[in-house]
């Protein structure tokens, strides 16, 4: 014993000492374990949540300052502990009466629920299934250390499938109303459709219960709560998400039914805006927590799931659904987008999320629980707890394809026995809990190994928080199934970070200001919290605020919003204090101004620009499995230029593959739509990239289009780029173009050999059927209006955007080209030859998009990069880039890319033995099993000889930024990370705002992956106008998330300019720009 | 002491060179059969896939078996560009029995994907004959793999390996009367290119192309739903009759579905069992030992049988993902019955014709052109699965329950049972007639 500590201390480090140290059980007295009992009749098989838990409720019941604890168990008693001070505890269970009746206890909450100024305790129980019997219980607190169970005076005597329970006063009206959330327990074999959640399920639907006078009335229905019998409610938080002062209320459901987004009306009802607001969350949702990460005064949302971050668990686990099963459920089942991980939902001005658990390092914690933030550390920014752990992995695909058998199966359907044996070959999954440090900029450090002096592999499901000691800083509780509770205390008051504590002493019957808001201000930075205790899973937590303020002096202000929509403000606020605040010359609150800085407003009717984009159902990995993404949603080209000579602009619509292409002609009262006159027979082609401008010196607009979409292939016609040239009657004709068939990218046009004539680049991107296989891109030299292919084909890369410009200042415009898998590429223009010159190393990206701009407004010219982010389960450096091996692994004629990303050192191919092995056979035969497969570097799946021979592309940073030019010199800088939430694909560069400077605006998101990465869909767009400077565009009124922008163009109509946004597989949008 | 030790090796050293016949007994093939029947549920091989893996095994040996005994004619010739074996160089050395034994086991080792299990059990066999008889066994050995080198290289030229980096099946989810994924795993498509393999005897993987199946259509008054409600009301009455009813009986017992998915929340399940076309080659193996078939026989009745398996699933699937038609329990739960189940789980793959039916048809015929067209057996095939015996009159008759057997379990339409089996026949009739085997 003494040996292992002393291990572990030099094991852990001296640098760090841990913020949280266990209390043993001597010390605390607190004996409580959550033990279950598995018996032939009852385990994981007969009940699907057997293993979720109990719950912990913290709160002072006795009024003695001291915040005590009480524990349920699923199955053992209820536990009340008094806190005595210094740490210790006392169990006065039984004298309290609040030990049960119930057989199957799951969440607790404490709240006023009689408003007398004591917290009462309301217990949830599952009740009618497996032989539950019982009834959800209501202590109500006599003010002696005894309570009354009442909970069939108060109408809440459920005797349904509960999970737990929280307080509100969702109709402002002063008292605390009810939610209560349920889970289905029935096995789901088919999907059934979404808009079952509109029926009502006596057990398994969630209540709203409006507290009248005392009484609990169900008002769900009339309220508009979902009561379906698909709800498997495991996730509930309160908080005002959209800052109109009352309550809004999210649930997370377990499985494929969809989380719920209630936003309140004002008016008694709630209606869910999950499609409105959220780009995707959680499929397997479980316990969530709510705080303003950002400091933007908005409550943001952590969904937990049980994406395991382990190779050795990863690999050997289930893992997200396949694309076709997922557009199955979306657009038949009619379900919203889920995937199996962690969302960090990031609350935005406009009211809208954007999810950034990637970027922020908080997705993948194994199978987790509970998310408690708080400012553990006190240094100003909001870290997070999270409890996790399973007693067995039911989702081990081993486990799933070797071990069962039709003796299980008989036995589960007819006689209700269990093979016990079977259930022990389900793997344990006892992990440690998890806990990050708040590092800002939207990022998380991962905390567990240090800063827990013991943190062993558990099984922890409930957890709360709350000042146990009242030394100032915030203690965990976490109740662990099977093992002794953890009781952990935070030693931060050791350190210099001060803090501030607020408990509310609010107007009867809402006694303890349920719904009450702070702002607490140090030196220009904003610090927000909302009093809703239930957090976590099944659990509330203390009723106090807590902040930290690292080593700050004092505390500017402290504004306080009461739930009536009053405030006060507190100015130069001490610091390692606890107020407590009742409401005092207070004020009614001004309505909020909704946005201070809107610049960009969407126009109705759109200017008359009716244009939908319709991307084939070409699906890309139906061909080739293991492609990291598709190649086939480019499109759409979209070019903007007077088309029939009458001096207005006109737009070209480009069409995907056997969709004609669109021209919208602007009249005097608006755009009108037009076919383009000899395009339909070339409708086959799939255009993804166009230029109008007068290529034949003929001063009439002629059209250039660089076809591709990844599904022809070979030299197949429709993979032939196009030119038209216009006719003196507007008509157009046909022009030949020397042989190129590649799947283009990117057409840009320039005068480079200063003939007077337009030259043009056009960039290939992609091999179809080859991906990884390099594409040719070309220059064509313009004579008369007829090109030719100059100096042959060039092999730059897998080229996605490209800008003429004489870096080199000699007068002759030089090519700059970037794409994917490689650096960006100077090529400077040598009488008509492109010569690469270095300009820049290490720098191979994804990248999307370049435009040059003075952004450090030094004189010279900068260049900005688009990138695919870091909201990715993609990982690049410069020491550890991002592999993708290219090959015929197989030797069967077919390429194969497997890509792989380091983990400690170590590079793990990112696809699962059922997909890699679903390409090449061979390893089905190498892996016997999953767990065999489970944690092989790439060096162990694949034979040395595969690997040599293979070609390797490297990234080595997903980060969109700039090129900063220093005389000729470059380096690179990223963009703060709220740029980098998903790709950039486009730049626009126009003078916005009227200040005769150019500003920039950048925009993106990329939707053509697999369910494994999700939706790259957090990008509402930014602009940029210097590097100190650079807004998302949620601020200035315009949000492009949660669709793949393509390209975003100036246009005038009246002499007004305008933004027309064109999408991949959407409806173009046109904004105007307000001055 | 140190002695007498020696004297013990010594004894067992010249036991071991005292050589005694290696005896092979059509057990030793069953055995056999039945260990890769085996490991084939283990590693979960869809029923097309299955079908090759019986039939290449049973092609070496039945060429090791025609090398020697002339009463059986080689394949080569016969079947799409199989050349001659390699003749042996000692062949009063070898034990030819043995040999295509061991040709069998080696080749399947290949087929499977749980290689180990299958090397344990041969090598097992192996350590037996060495100590009968080294020099027999190891020459055995030898020419079983030399053979075995010259069948693997024909077979692995019939596209097999090419199909399996062919593009997956893609679901037109929009399209009503078009099949998508059903529970409660929603699988993709299963082998949407098995029509690109290599034939054994037809011409194309068209030959028997099937009638198209009833035109889709949701009006009450159309056959195609005449059929669909067909299906939904026979499941609705025998499940009122409850399991004993006979045909929840005979659905369960020609259910062959190799991998069936229970769900429990979080928890999955799968219960594996033989395939279609495993099944008939558990009646094979009743037949020849009814009729005391000797090793050779019993060779050539596995042989003929799983061609006809085999070229039967290529000409379904064909089919299959022509019409690629939807299956009743989507449409059922669409239109019908929201909370409706088949009896049997729908396996993952479009629905006409039957692949069941298909196979059943052809395998029949194969069989009565052995064994006679009234041959009278127990099929206790499923015994290992807890399912009952079931007695049949004839080849025929037990086709035409396995057939039938899938509306019951309310997986197929009548229309794809019937034609089905038709299919199966027609194409049964013409492997038939253009193999010729025994030398009469």
């Amino acid at each position: 014993m003494a040996i292992a500590s002393l291990v572990s201390l030099f094991g852990c480090g001296q640098e760090e000492p841990p913020v949280f140290t266990k209390v043993n059980m001597a010390t605390s007295h607190i004996d409580f374990t959550n033990t279950l009992t598995e018996t032939k009749d009852l385990s994981i098989l007969d009940y699907l949540y057997f293993y979720n838990g109990g719950g912990v409720a913290i709160g002072d019941i006795n009024g003695d300052g001291l915040a005590d604890i009480f524990f349920s168990g699923n199955q053992v008693k209820n536990k009340l502990y008094l806190n005595k001070g210094g740490m210790q505890f006392e169990d006065i269970s039984k004298q309290a009466g609040i030990e049960g009746n119930s057989s199957w206890n799951t969440g607790v909450a404490m709240g006023d629920v009689n408003g007398d100024g004591l917290l009462d305790i309301y217990v949830c129980a599952v009740v009618g299934v497996n032989g539950f019997y019982g009834h959800n219980e209501l202590f109500i607190n006599n003010g002696d250390d005894t309570f009354k169970e009442s909970a069939s005076e108060y109408g809440l005597d459920f005797d349904t499938f509960s999970s737990s329970v929280a307080f509100l006063d969702y109709d402002l009206d002063g008292d605390l109303d009810m939610y209560l959330l349920n889970h289905a327990v029935h096995t789901q074999e088919s999907f059934g459709k979404a808009d079952l959640r509109h029926q009502r399920n006596y057990q398994s639907g969630d209540r709203l219960m409006r507290n009248d006078n005392g009484k609990f009335i169900d008002v769900s229905e009339e309220a508009g709560i979902f009561g379906g019998p698909n709800g498997y409610g495991l996730g509930l938080a309160v908080a005002d998400f959209n800052q109109d002062g009352y309550p809004d209320i999210y649930v997370g459901n377990d499985f494929h039914e969809d989380d719920y987004y209630y936003l309140n009306n004002g008016d008694g009802t709630f209606t869910d805006h999950m499609r409105t607001y959220f780009g995707h969350t959680s499929k397997f949702s479980m316990g969530n927590d709510v705080a303003d990460i950002n400091h933007d005064g908005l409550q943001d949302i952590l969904t937990l799931d049980m994406n395991a971050e382990d190779e050795m668990v990863l690999k050997a686990s289930e893992g997200d659904e396949d694309i076709q099963i997922q557009k199955l459920r979306t657009d038949q089942y009619g379900y919203y987008y889920q995937f199996m991980r962690n969302m960090m939902q990031v609350n935005q001005p406009d009211g809208s999320f954007q999810e950034t658990a990637l970027l922020s390092g908080v997705a993948s914690t194994d199978w987790s629980w509970s998310a408690l933030f708080g400012d553990y550390n006190q240094d100003g920014e909001q870290d997070l707890f999270i409890s996790n752990g399973i007693e067995r992995r039911p989702n081990d695909l081993d486990y799933i394809n070797y071990v069962s058998n039709d003796q299980i199966l008989n036995k589960i359907n007819n006689t209700n026995l269990v093979d016990q044996e079977a259930l022990l070959k389900m793997p344990s999954g006892k992990v440690p809990n998890y806990i990050f440090m708040g590092k800002g900029n939207l990022r998380f450090e991962n905390k567990s190994k240090t800063w827990f002096d013991d943190n062993p592999p558990s099984v922890s499901n409930a957890s709360a928080v709350g000042d146990l000691d009242n030394d100032g800083d915030l203690d965990l509780v976490v109740s662990n199934l099977n093992e002794l509770v953890s009781i952990y205390e935070n030693q931060t008051d050791k350190t210099a970070n001060g803090y501030l504590k607020i408990r509310f002493n609010y107007e009867a019957p809402n006694t303890f200001g349920i719904g009450t808001k702070v702002y607490a201000y140090t030196n220009g930075e904003l610090q927000f919290k909302e009093l809703y205790t239930t957090r976590g899973f099944q659990s509330t937590s203390e009723p106090v605020i807590h902040f930290g303020f690292a080593e700050a002096k004092r505390i500017d202000s402290v504004k306080v919003i009461w739930p009536n929509k009053t405030f006060q403000v507190l100015k130069d606020v001490k610091l390692n204090q606890t107020l407590v605040i009742r409401p005092e010359n207070t004020k009614p609150l001004k309505q909020n101004v909704v946005l201070k800085n809107k610049m960009f407003e969407k126009v109705e009717g759109n200017l008359g620009i009716d244009f939908i984009h319709e991307e084939d159902n070409n699906l890309d990995f139906l061909r080739q499995k293991l492609i990291p993404y598709k190649i086939s949603d480019k499109g759409p080209a979209v070019a903007v230029g007077d088309l029939n000579g009458d001096g207005k602009e006109d737009i070209f619509f480009g069409g995907s593959k056997f969709k004609t292409a669109k021209v919208y002609l602007q009249t005097d009262s608006s755009y009108i739509e037009a076919t383009f006159p000899v395009s339909t027979k070339d409708s086959i082609k799939e255009d993804v990239s166009a230029l109008i401008a007068d290529l034949n010196n003929d001063k009439k607009n002629d059209v250039f289009i660089a076809t591709g979409g990844g599904d022809f292939y070979d030299k197949m016609k429709p993979l032939q780029n196009s030119y038209y040239t216009q006719n003196k009657d507007a008509g157009f004709t046909v022009q030949q173009l020397p042989h190129n068939f590649e799947n283009a990218s990117v057409v840009k046009a320039c005068d480079f050999d200063n003939d007077g004539d337009l030259d043009l680049f056009v960039g290939g991107y992609a091999v179809t059927n080859d991906f990884g296989k390099i594409p040719n891109s070309y220059i064509l030299v313009n004579t008369n209006g007829a090109f030719s292919i100059a100096d042959g084909a060039y092999q730059m890369g897998m080229v996605t955007d490209a800008v003429w410009d004489d870096f080199d200042g000699d007068g002759f415009k030089d090519l700059i080209v970037v794409g994917e898998w490689m650096s960006p590429k100077f090529y400077k223009n040598t009488n008509g030859k492109f010569i690469e010159t270095t300009k820049i190393s290490n720098l191979n990206g994804l990248w999307q998009a370049i435009e040059p701009f003075d952004i450090d407004a030094d004189g010279d010219t900068d260049y900005l990069l688009g990138n695919w982010g870091m909201n990715t389960k993609f990982t690049a450096s410069e020491d550890y880039p991002m592999l993708m091996y290219y090959s015929d692994f197989d030797g069967n004629g077919q390429t194969e890319t497997i890509v792989c990303t380091a983990k400690d050192d170590i590079y793990y191919p990112i696809l699962g033995l059922d997909e890699l092995s679903s390409q090449l056979v061979f390893l089905k035969k190498k892996f016997n099993s999953y767990k065999s497969f489970a944690g092989q570097p790439i060096t162990s799946v694949l034979d040395q000889k595969m690997i040599e021979n293979a070609n390797t592309l490297q990234v080595h940073t997903l980060q969109s930024g700039y090129l900063e030019n220093d005389k000729g010199h470059f380096k690179f800088v990223p963009f703060m990370n709220e740029l980098q939430v998903a790709p950039i694909t486009s730049f626009l560069k126009y003078d916005f705002d009227g200040d005769n400077k150019e500003e920039v605006f950048a925009s993106g998101n990329y939707l053509g992956v697999t369910p494994f990465h999700g939706r790259l869909d957090a990008f509402s767009g930014a602009l940029i106008k210097n590097s100190k400077s650079i807004s998302v565009a949620t601020q200035l009124g315009m949000n492009l998330s949660n669709k793949a922008v393509k390209k975003i163009n100036i246009i005038h109509f009246k002499d007004k300019p305008y933004l027309l946004v064109t999408f991949n597989n959407s409806k173009a949008e046109v904004y105007s720009i307000l001055k | 002491m140190r002695f007498y030790k020696i004297m013990i090796a010594l004894l067992l050293l010249s036991s071991c060179k005292k050589s005694e016949p290696i005896v092979i007994t059509p057990n030793d093939y069953h055995n056999a059969v039945d260990k890769v029947v085996e490991i084939m549920v283990h590693d979960i091989f869809s029923p097309p896939v299955a079908s090759r893996i019986f039939a290449y095994p049973n092609i070496a040996a039945y060429e090791i078996i025609a090398m020697q005994n002339p009463r059986y004619k080689s394949l080569s010739g016969q079947v799409s560009e199989l050349t001659n074996i390699p003749k042996p160089k000692t062949p009063d050395h070898i034990n030819f029995e043995l040999a295509a034994l061991i040709a069998h086991m080696d080749l399947s080792r290949q087929l499977v994907f749980s290689e180990d299990q299958m090397t344990s059990y041969s090598d097992s066999l192996y350590d037996i004959w060495e100590h009968k008889n080294p020099e027999i066994f190891r020459n055995s050995k030898a020419y079983a793999l030399e053979v075995n080198k010259h069948i693997a290289q024909w077979m692995n030229a019939d596209n097999y390996k090419q199909t399996r980096t062919m593009s997956k099946f893609n679901i037109d989810s929009n399209d009503i009367a078009r099949w998508e994924p059903t529970p409660p795993s929603y699988m993709d498509g299963l082998e949407p290119h098995w029509n690109k393999i290599r034939t054994f005897v037809l011409d194309s993987a068209s030959q028997f192309k099937p009638i198209p199946p009833p035109i889709f259509s949701m009006e009450p008054d159309s056959q195609f739903h005449k059929e669909l409600v067909e299906v939904y009301d026979i499941s609705n009455k025998i499940t009122e009759e409850g399991d004993t009813s006979e045909e929840i009986q005979i659905a369960q017992f020609w259910d062959c579905n190799p991998y069936v998915t229970v769900t429990r929340g979080h928890l999955m399940f799968a219960t594996k069992k033989i395939t279609p076309g495993a099944h008939w080659i558990g009646i094979t193996k009743i037949a020849s030992k009814k009729s005391n078939m000797n090793f050779e026989d019993t060779v050539y009745a596995h042989t003929k049988t799983s061609i006809a398996i085999f070229e039967a699933f290529i000409s379904c699937w064909d089919e299959k993902y022509r019409s690629n038609l939807v299956r009743p329990e989507t449409l059922i739960n669409k239109y019908v019955n929201d909370s409706w189940k088949p009896i049997l789980q729908t396996p993952p793959f479009p629905e006409y014709p039957s692949g069941h039916s298909v196979a059943s048809g052809a395998a029949s015929i194969a069989l009565n052109s052995i064994f006679g067209d009234d041959f009278q057996f127990d099929d206790d095939t499923e015994q290992r699965f807890g399912l009952p015996t079931r007695s049949f009159n004839s080849f025929e008759q037990a086709a035409n329950e396995a057939a039938i057997s899938r509306m019951y379990g309310g997986i197929h339409y009548r229309a794809a049972v019937e034609v089905g089996v038709k299919q199966g026949r027609d194409l049964g009739i013409f492997v038939v007639n253009n193999l010729n085997m025994l030398n009469e």
